[in-house]
């Protein structure tokens, strides 16, 4: 009886069971990172894991980033700033307090909740295109303060970031070895995006996709943007903090480079080309330009001008980015897929 | 003095040179429907704008519910229990039907706003029943997934007022709900608005005069910035200065 309703209306329920496609696309990711591990851990390879290590962590930026930009409608053009911050913080703590990743991580966390803050307060009393000025200003600021203040190895940075054991409750990592250090970098993103995309499912998360779709009416539905907006800031502004810790972790050192200007548009791109708002697209961006940027680099000097080339060509041709594109692809095909079997 | 809901005392704006709306006062009988009309340019949206909060007035006082709240923000004016449609389509035109009536819902979740607003999406059962409730009574329920930016203007203008409506206020501000709408759209509207007298107080802004004869317990009319004239619709459309200064251009039309 296809002119049943209930049948019609069936089918429409099935169409929505299909798995998510956003959700696949995460999971993929994921996976990828472990085949990566397991085939680089086979061949005994270190250089590959300590790029994708690093890809990893500038995924985390992006991630903050993807929170101001994808979701809050907000452009941050500083937000090194967050990233260094968070890994000076923790090769301080690491060099001079104790050589502790979970304190690391825990000053860390309790720090940039505040400068965060503080930063938000700043920052988000401007809209558009002021924002990410403000944003950008407060970075190129502190990084000269950073640049010029000797106590903090001024332009060499801090060095001797000690080699840690990170104790879990059955085992310990040693993030001198680099396969070791690759899976911790990936379960502690894993719950950072977890965390993220959890925080994205709740009304406070939707709240602020009403900010980015039409802030004027956000106030008449009984809220105050500004204050989403400085949750939003300061949520993004510890994502990034928390990223940037793992950095000296990664390096044994922190260099002021970090808070610099490249530091920030290159998490933006990331953002763009990987899909902005979809939040896994960061990390997928920054996961495909940091292989992109060493490869080319191993060749030419000029991979700067293939990477903006890249941009550009993405932002033209495919502004929604990579999963901007992949994830609504992949669920109508599954939508697809779920209809056929239902209907069988 | 009956029992006013909303009362506006000697309420006064002005851009630049222009007082856009000078010293008004009047009252909104609670659970009646209070109609403020005018020609373009009257002063009616700026009027709304200032009880609403959108606008900060130079003078004057806006009492809600026995209370002052001249110059509240919107969001505070919500928590108190006014909310406001806008002329204008205002919607979260990126999003879905049911995510702009599940934000606009989310104030009546129980329990703490920061509690309310933590928890997963899927556990906000106040909210989406509330949904449903909105869905059914404004016939927009074969398009809950569709985004807001894709639905037709008379469908836009419909979750435009239950957008206004899903926090349960107890007074309700309707800025020319049928703006662009078409006869029949404009009917349905109409009684719409009607079943909801009763359930909550509606300020309302139009500018069909027959819709609004038809719907109001209260008229106010305001010209040039300043009321001309207020009462019961059959007095104020009998009111010589009225006729004159408002049904002059379309006495005909009105006529009918």
């Amino acid at each position: 009886m296809p002119d049943d309703p209930a049948v019609a209306n069936h089918d429409r329920v099935s169409r929505r069971r299909g798995p998510g496609a956003m959700r696949l696309l995460t999971w993929l990711f994921f996976a990828c990172a472990l085949v990566f591990a397991a085939i680089a851990g086979l061949l005994g390879d270190v250089f590959f894991f300590r790029l994708a290590t690093e890809s990893l962590i500038y995924g985390g930026l992006a991630l903050a980033v993807d929170i101001l930009l994808g979701r809050t409608g907000l452009l941050p053009l500083g937000h090194a700033l967050f990233f260094g911050f968070g890994a000076y913080v923790a090769a301080l703590v690491l060099k001079y307090w104790a050589a502790s990743f979970w304190l690391a991580i825990g000053v860390v966390l309790a720090s940039s909740l505040v400068a965060g803050c503080i930063g938000g307060v700043i920052a988000i009393r401007a809209r558009g295109v002021y924002f990410a000025l403000i944003s950008f200003g407060l970075a190129e600021v502190v990084s000269k303060i950073v640049f010029n203040t000797r106590s903090l190895g001024a332009s060499d940075g801090i060095i001797g970031i000690p080699v840690l054991r990170v104790n879990f409750a059955l085992f310990s990592i040693d993030t001198a070895r680099a396969p070791e250090l690759f899976l911790l970098v990936l379960a502690f993103l894993g719950v950072l995006f977890a965390a993220v995309a959890w925080l994205m499912n709740t009304p406070l998360g939707r709240l602020l996709s009403a900010i980015k779709a039409n802030e004027h009416r956000v106030p008449f539905l009984g809220f105050d943007p500004w204050r989403l907006k400085l949750a939003a800031f300061t949520v993004s502004a510890v994502v990034a903090a928390l990223s940037g810790a793992l950095y000296p972790v990664l390096r044994g050192f922190v260099s002021p480079e970090l808070l610099f200007f490249q530091v920030s548009v290159n998490a933006v791109i990331n953002v763009i080309v990987g899909g902005t708002g979809t939040l896994i697209g960061p990390l997928y961006g920054s996961a495909i330009l940091t292989a992109l940027r060493s490869v080319i680099g191993s060749f030419t000097a000029h991979h700067l001008l293939v990477i903006g080339l890249v941009f550009m060509a993405s932002v033209v041709f495919f502004p929604r980015g990579l999963i901007g594109y992949a994830a609504p692809a992949l669920q109508r095909r599954l939508d697809d897929w779920a209809n056929r079997r239902s209907r069988r | 003095m009956s029992d006013a809901i909303l009362s506006v005392r000697g309420l006064s704006v002005r851009f630049g040179t222009l007082a856009a709306v000078n010293d008004i006062s009047f009252e909104a009988e609670r659970g009646g429907i209070t109609s403020i009309i005018g020609p373009n340019g009257a002063g009616k949206s700026s009027l709304f704008n200032l009880v609403s909060g959108a606008l900060r007035p130079d003078a004057g006082r806006v009492i809600f519910d026995g209370r002052d709240v001249t110059g509240r923000r919107p969001d505070r004016l919500l928590a108190a229990g006014m909310a406001r449609s806008f002329q204008i389509t205002n919607l979260f035109f990126e999003l879905s039907v049911r995510e702009n009536l599940r934000l606009a819902a989310q104030f009546v979740e129980p329990g703490s706003r920061l509690g309310a607003l933590l928890r997963p999406v899927g556990a906000s059962r106040a909210a989406r029943a509330r949904v449903d409730e909105l869905t059914a009574r404004f016939a927009l329920r074969e398009r809950l997934d569709e985004l807001a930016g894709y639905l037709s203007h008379g469908e836009q203008r419909r979750l435009e007022i239950a957008v206004a409506l899903a926090a349960r206020p107890r007074l309700l501000l309707l800025d020319e709900p049928t703006q662009g709408m078409s006869h029949t759209d404009t009917q349905d509207t109409a009684a719409l608005i009607k079943s909801l007298a009763g359930e909550l107080s509606i300020l309302l802004i139009e500018h069909d005069v027959d819709l609004v004869m038809n719907l109001s317990d209260h008229v106010i009319v305001m010209h040039q910035g300043a009321k001309l004239a207020e009462g019961s619709p059959q007095a104020v459309r009998g009111d010589p200065a009225v006729q004159a200064a408002y049904f002059g251009e379309g006495a005909h039309a009105a006529a009918h």
